[in-house]
């Protein structure tokens, strides 16, 4: 449920950024446009206003020249000989510059190509009158100047010129109108890149905030349910520990209530005996004296049938009694207090090594310490049980032919410390692994004496120190058992 | 013994076998008194504090106590022999299955003077019913009176 939600939020969220980064580049390139579009219009501008200057720079040349020739006519001297000839000089160069500029237009070409030929007529009549008058030709100068209609001639420039550059004005605005439409239309089309990256962006926020709500929201969920799990560990272990105690009294009660019937069944048992042995010892005597008084019925009944029968009870007896003081022992360990204090596992195990090693070598095996070995913080009594249980074991489980080889480590992982006692002995089939920790239950070939309480008492102290005990094993191939305990005991809640 | 009045036994033990057995094997040891038998803690109670021939009123007498009985811990009728001050010199020898550490400590706390546990196997019951009954014919009991 929540995966899948998650899968589409990434998906979305993927679908946003690729459409926020596909309209930022959209609008990226629409400021690039933009920017370009007025570049031109700029340009064009300029590029009119050029030619509009240039024009004017050339009526300015040709006006003042003329205006200098005419004072010069008048009155000669030498500023007015340098006024036209500065001015005259720049009529050609601003005529190829204007040229230069609408070459690209063939029509305002074609419009100076007509201004030039009376540009340079009137240049020439300018230059020739000039150099009269410079001759000293003063007369013939003036003279020369009447004949011409100087000013019609130069009208003509004004209106040539005019018509070119209201031309290019006319050009200009055609122009930076069609620059603005596409201006325009860029700066909407900006606008709905804008509106749709808001979009986006609100789209992408609206997501990321549902999420993060639903991410918070599973989180308090979360913290609910762990809070709620606590306390049902809690209430678990609890009537957990309500359970034990009772199946503890309950255990105690049982086997001390059976343990009264059964001084009953063993003592009229051993009564019974006792009587027999009278009647049987009374046979015997009539049968030496009177034979044909005892039947074979009755010398069977006297000699066979009750001794078996006695036997059997007897036998059966002290299996129940066996039994019952085993559970009886076994609750009894399970109300004992637990008195932690710190265990050196190193001395403890050597101890047990050694207090195991008459038997050890009777049977063929060897145990040995792997040192060093974790000190742990547990209850002395039921520590030195669990272990020297499970030696006690290795030693006297081995396999036929193999002499054993018994070897004891330890380690410490967290709070965690871990004991191994491995053997090379019969093994415990893989169906049997839980079965041997069980109550009264033994597996594989039963050639030693027990009752099967060992490991059941072990794996008990074991949970009661807040630990496990496991086997890992194969038949035939030696047992590992894994004690598993809290490095420090941390009591059991109560007691 | 008390060579004047036979010191009486009064036995509270509601398991008619065990008392059988317990019986037989105080006789077997050559003890010959007379053994009162309750089979549940009022009756016992009575007899030891109401009737005539019980030992608040008449003669010294040795009590076996067992501790699980029908209508009342055996313990409260330890409590109550030893609290009384004309019963609280009877010895008081408790036979009972129970082995538990904390129980025995209580009943000696209270006043017992013996406590033996019923041992399941019947030769070593027997033996201890045996050796009590050596132990009786050879204590000394108080009487009441004095």
């Amino acid at each position: 449920m929540l995966g899948q939600n998650e899968r589409q939020f990434n998906r979305l969220m993927l679908a946003g950024l690729i459409a926020g980064f596909l309209l930022l580049i959209v609008a990226f390139v629409l400021v690039v446009m933009g920017l370009r579009n007025s570049a031109q219009s700029a340009a064009l501008v300029q590029h009119t206003y050029e030619v509009k200057d240039s024009l004017a720079d050339l009526k300015i040349a040709l006006e003042r020249s003329e205006s200098a020739r005419r004072g010069y006519l008048l009155v000669p001297s030498k500023y007015r000989e340098t006024v036209f000839r500065s001015s005259s000089q720049e009529i050609l160069p601003t005529l190829n510059r204007i040229e230069g500029l609408v070459v690209d237009n063939p029509q305002q070409a074609a419009r100076v190509q007509g201004m030039r030929p009376l540009v340079l007529q009137e240049l020439a009549e300018l230059h020739r009158s000039m150099d009269l008058a410079l001759g000293g030709d003063l007369a013939a100068a003036r003279a020369g100047f009447a004949d011409t209609d100087s000013l019609a001639a130069l009208r003509t420039i004004r209106a040539q010129a005019s018509a070119i550059s209201s031309v290019e004005e006319k050009l200009l605005g055609l122009r930076t109108g069609a620059l603005e439409g596409t201006q325009q239309q860029l700066q909407w089309l900006l606008i709905l890149t804008g509106v749709m990256l808001a979009a986006v962006a609100g789209f992408t926020f609206w997501l990321v905030r549902g999420f993060t709500r639903a991410l918070i929201a599973s989180r308090e969920q979360l913290h609910v349910l762990n809070t709620d799990l606590e306390g049902a560990v809690r209430e678990r272990t609890a009537d957990l520990q309500r359970a034990n105690d009772e199946i503890q009294r309950f255990a105690y009660i049982v086997s001390h209530d059976l343990r009264s019937p059964l001084v009953n069944v063993m003592g009229f048992t051993a009564e019974m005996e006792r009587a027999d042995k009278i009647v049987t010892d009374f046979v015997g005597r009539v049968e030496a004296h009177q034979p044909e008084l005892v039947s074979d019925e009755v010398r069977l009944a006297a000699h066979e049938d009750l001794p078996e029968a006695i036997g059997f009870i007897r036998s059966s007896t002290q299996k129940m009694d066996r039994l019952i003081n085993a559970i009886l022992s076994l609750s009894r360990q399970g109300r004992r207090v637990l008195t932690p204090e710190l265990l050196q596992m190193d001395r403890i195990v050597s101890e047990i090594a050694d207090s195991l090693a008459v038997q050890a070598e009777e049977r063929g095996a060897t145990i040995t310490v792997e040192k060093p070995l974790p000190e742990i913080f547990h209850d002395r009594l039921a520590i030195e049980q669990i272990i020297s249980n499970l030696m006690e074991n290795a030693t006297k489980y081995l396999a036929i032919g193999r002499p054993g080889e018994i070897v004891v480590r330890g380690s410490v992982s967290g709070s965690r410390a871990r004991f191994e006692i491995e053997d090379n002995g019969r093994g415990v089939a893989p169906d049997d692994h839980e079965r041997i920790f069980e109550l009264f239950r033994r597996s594989g070939q039963q050639d030693q004496k027990g009752e099967g309480i060992g490991l059941a008492n072990v794996r008990a102290l074991a949970y009661r120190l807040g630990g496990t005990v496991t086997v890992r094993s194969d038949l035939g191939s030696g047992s590992t058992f894994l004690v598993d305990l809290p490095v420090e005991f941390s009591g059991e809640g109560k007691e | 013994m008390n060579a004047q009045t036979p010191v009486r036994i009064v036995m509270i033990e509601d398991d008619e076998g065990h008392a059988r057995l317990i019986e037989k094997n105080i006789r077997r040891a050559g003890i010959s008194n007379e053994i009162h038998h309750f089979t549940d803690g009022g009756s016992g109670l009575e007899f030891l504090f109401d009737h005539d021939a019980g030992p608040k009123l008449n003669g010294p007498a040795l009590v076996l106590l067992d501790l699980n009985l029908p209508d009342m811990s055996g313990t409260d009728i330890l409590a109550k022999i030893k609290g009384d001050e004309k019963l609280h010199r009877v010895p008081v020898v408790i036979l009972t299955t129970t082995d538990d550490k904390v129980e025995i400590e209580r009943c000696y706390d209270l006043g017992c003077n013996v406590y033996i546990t019923k041992p399941v196997n019947y030769e070593s019951f027997a033996d201890a019913i045996r050796q009590l009954g050596l132990f009786l014919s050879v204590m000394q009991v108080p009487d009441a009176d004095a």
